[in-house]
């Protein structure tokens, strides 16, 4: 799937005040996407300002930065800005790089009607396990298992569940199901993303069937008879 | 309790006292420097300011000046003037029995032609009265009767103005003879002739006393001087503030009889100089000069002054200008540093604060002048308002400073105290419990991960927690697993947190669980305290812990938080089986207050297929939107 992306020129948006921080994600980048175009922020303000102009594909953010040149870095700061980027730019793609990723609970039913691919990463992931969230994130997935309590039972929206219920025990076709649902055929592709998110599932290279796996899951986890 | 308020009052003097030091030092330092008589000149500035400054006051027509001016000497081409002219003038002067003359001209020595008549007119004239001068250079008078005879020494100020009247002093060459000034005779005959006669004072008997009136004797300490030379018998000059303070003839007018009789008889007349070329001139600035040039009077005018300023004490009340002892002195400016003290020390904003000394200070220059003008009280001025304004000013500084210093070290204490808490709880509980299992060797790799992790994201939460509590203060709300929630972040946010974070804890029901459904969704909340946001966070909290103390065999969690129009809805519905919930727990009677308090419903239904547990209420219509 990636080799199809990168037939297109992505355009990526870095955000981080850590000179090596930015420097090595780029490079990582750069060698994942050679043909992408990167370019890099350091502040919230600096990133406000590019964004229209270059309207990005994916946003590749720390949580912990200042909000202009010379403040300190802070993690209010970064949540602050994702949440009026998800406001203003509901289907831009994001990853969010941090060493704290419990601070993002705050913002969490945002994040869970946000359209767009969500992914987070935590600074200590390997490259290898960094670049496939951002992968997934251009893909329009949503990744936030790390957001997820550690404590017993599934977290899921209401229309997610029937989402499943639709799928695999009417089985509806995504048409029909938006039909039934009242949205658009989009809001149910984000469903999908999101019910999967919730049940663990994430394309591997094994290429299993999403579907199948998704429902495999929703069986075990009692969401569908 | 006593403690506490005994406690309190200390606590007071001691931030009293931070500014109380520096403020007596001020104080001291403000006495010493008036005792070095630095403030002299600034006070005489003072006093001379406030006594121009007086309401314009009537002519004394008690007292005639004849001044013989620069056209007398053109037409008599003669100077110093002839025995003659003064002898005539007498002469003519006598025809209108005035009640005392006074020859303010010296005449140690004849002045022919008319030496031996003007020798007879003095032997004649007993209500005339001729000068002398007693200190170095003396000048001798001409031969009278001794009673007949003042003196016209004057004593000067050390900025050369005249402010004083020398009413009597012993006589240098022989202590026994005290001798009058020329103004103590005129006032002594004027006043005789009322039946008010000299005497010695009853308060202070070394001074003099009219009737009931006795004179304000001047000491070296007086209002604002400092170590002056008090010798003699000295009274301030309380000088008649007017344009033209007395009646005036040139010898010309009176040759010519060009006047009003009534200027004469009965009256006191002085005979002076009133021209330059005399060198009879004194340097005031006390009252607008009238003739000469700026800030000069002639001795003739101040001789007038001197003696109207007794006479009309006397006779109609007129106050003359007295001091406070020095003790009062001092008492009066240690009150008003003391004033400025407090008003450092009171906790106002900076400029409040300046206001207050500047209202402090017009005041107390206020009463200052009020006090001269009206009761002839002459009180310092400089050092009092110096002392004002500095102890103000530079305590409001000294305070201030205090007082950040003090919040900021109370801030830091708590933040100290604060984050011990929060570590020792928290983190390292855990660490102490991962080095015990350690040590016992009980403890797996993966399981040493986790905890080291768990580790990790409690000494995070610390610094988040710390950082929001600088942000928000009261605006946060601490819940049961520890977070600090912040309470000014949108409501469906804030009760997501609530929910997120209490779905974490460890209670037994929670275990069961599978399936979560939150709905969290933005609700109107323009009409929301941040005290109701509270309630409703601990609302919500409560109803989840009670899912996981009671709920049980709970699969299935619904918590919903949304907006239907106007109906706002905070609800947590489970499936569990639940019987112990009394319904008069602490918990349900606050969810009864708030809902009371929004205008809204709390329910709470049990059932053996589960539970609800729900508040509802509407959002204001607001008049505007």
């Amino acid at each position: 799937m990636s080799n199809n992306l990168l037939q297109q020129k992505q355009k990526i948006l870095v955000i981080d005040d850590h000179e090596t921080v930015l420097n090595g994600t780029i490079y990582a980048l750069k060698q994942h996407y050679p043909e992408a175009e990167i370019r890099t922020a350091q502040t919230a303000q600096q990133l406000l300002e590019q964004l229209p102009s270059f309207k990005p594909d994916l946003v590749v953010m720390d949580l912990s930065i200042p909000e202009k040149v010379g403040e300190h870095d802070k993690s209010d700061v970064g949540i602050q800005l994702l949440k009026t980027l998800m406001q203003q730019y509901p289907t831009l793609n994001f990853t969010v790089q941090s060493s704290y990723m419990k601070a993002l609970v705050r913002i969490k039913p945002a994040i869970d009607a946000h359209q767009g691919g969500f992914t987070v990463a935590d600074k200590s992931l390997s490259t290898k396990e960094m670049l496939k969230r951002v992968d997934w994130a251009l893909q329009g997935l949503t990744y936030t298992k790390d957001l997820k309590a550690i404590h017993s039972g599934l977290e899921i929206k209401q229309d997610w569940l029937t989402l499943l219920q639709l799928a695999f025990e009417e089985e509806l076709q995504d048409k029909e199901i938006a039909k039934r649902m009242l949205v658009s055929d989009r809001t149910v592709r984000h469903y999908w993303t999101k019910v999967q998110d919730v049940l663990d599932v994430y394309p591997d290279e094994g290429k299993k069937n999403i579907r199948i796996q998704t429902e495999k899951r929703a069986r075990e986890a009692g969401l569908i008879d | 309790m006593k403690r506490a308020v005994w406690q309190k009052i200390l606590d007071t003097y001691a931030r009293w006292q931070i500014g109380a030091l520096p403020g007596f030092t001020f104080l001291g330092l403000i006495i010493f420097v008036r005792l070095t008589g630095f403030f002299q000149y600034h006070e005489w500035l003072v006093f001379d300011s406030f006594l121009r400054w007086r309401p314009t006051e009537e002519v004394d027509d008690r007292i005639t000046i004849i001044g013989i001016n620069e056209a007398d000497i053109q037409s008599l081409k003669a100077y110093p003037i002839p025995d003659r002219e003064l002898a005539l003038l007498i002469d003519t002067l006598q025809e209108y029995q005035p009640r005392a003359i006074g020859l303010d001209i010296v005449r140690d020595h004849p002045v022919e032609p008319g030496h031996q008549e003007l020798t007879a007119v003095f032997e004649k004239s007993k209500n005339l009265f001729v000068v002398e001068k007693v200190l170095p250079e003396t000048i001798a008078p001409p031969i009278i009767s001794t009673v007949q005879i003042g003196f016209i020494d004057a004593v000067f100020d050390n900025d050369g103005r005249l402010r004083r009247s020398l009413l009597g002093m012993p006589n240098p060459q022989d202590r026994q003879d005290y001798k009058h000034s020329l103004t103590l005779r005129l006032a002594t005959a004027y006043l005789a002739s009322e039946g008010i006669s000299l005497e010695n004072g009853i308060r202070d008997v070394k001074t003099m006393r009219f009737g009931a009136v006795e004179l304000p004797q001047i000491h070296p300490y007086s209002g604002g001087y400092v170590r002056t030379d008090a010798g003699g018998l000295q009274i301030l000059l309380n000088y008649r503030n007017s344009q033209n303070p007395f009646h005036s003839l040139s010898l010309n007018d009176v040759k010519s009889r060009n006047f009003d009789p009534a200027w004469l008889r009965d009256r006191i007349i002085i005979i002076g100089m009133t021209t330059p070329s005399a060198k009879d001139v004194f340097n005031i600035t006390a009252i607008a000069s009238s003739h000469s040039a700026p800030g000069e009077i002639y001795g003739v005018e101040v001789q007038a002054h001197a003696v109207s300023q007794i006479i009309s004490t006397v006779l109609d009340g007129r106050s003359l200008i007295w001091t406070w002892a020095d003790g009062w002195e001092y008492l009066w400016i240690m009150g008003w540093g003391i004033v400025g003290i407090i008003l450092g020390w009171l906790p106002l904003a900076p400029h409040k604060n300046f206001i207050g000394v500047g209202i402090a200070s017009i005041c107390l220059v206020g009463a200052s002048y009020v006090l001269l003008i009206w009761w002839g009280l002459w009180i310092p001025v400089v050092p009092t308002v110096l002392v004002l304004v500095l102890n103000g000013v530079g305590l409001t500084a000294f305070y201030q400073y205090d007082r950040a210093m003090r919040s900021r070290l109370n801030e830091r204490q708590s933040t100290i105290n604060h984050t011990y808490t929060t570590i020792h709880n928290g983190p390292l509980q855990t660490l102490k419990l991962l080095i015990k299992q350690s040590r016992d060797r009980e403890i797996h790799q993966d399981e040493l991960i986790s905890k080291l992790t768990q580790i990790d994201s409690e000494l995070r939460e610390v610094y988040e927690s710390l950082e929001r509590e600088v942000q928000t203060q009261e605006h946060s709300l601490r819940i049961g697993s520890g977070q600090e929630i912040n309470l000014n972040a949108p409501l469906h946010e804030t009760l997501y947190q609530v929910y997120s974070q209490t779905l974490e804890r460890d209670f037994p029901c929670y275990r069961t669980l599978q399936l979560k459904i939150p709905n969290f969704e933005p609700i109107d909340e323009r009409h929301l305290s941040i005290e109701q946001k509270r309630s409703l966070c601990q609302f919500l909290e409560e109803a989840l812990c009670n899912v996981g103390k009671h709920a049980k065999g709970v699969t299935r969690l619904r918590t919903d938080c949304l907006q239907k129009e106007d109906q706002c809805i905070v609800r947590v519905k489970d499936n569990g089986s639940n019987s112990s919930v009394s319904s008069e727990g602490r918990g349900t009677k606050q969810a009864m207050q708030l809902a009371r308090q929004l205008r809204g419903k709390f329910h709470r239904q049990s059932s053996p297929e589960g539970t609800i547990c729900e508040l509802t209420w509407r959002t204001k219509k607001s008049w505007f939107s």
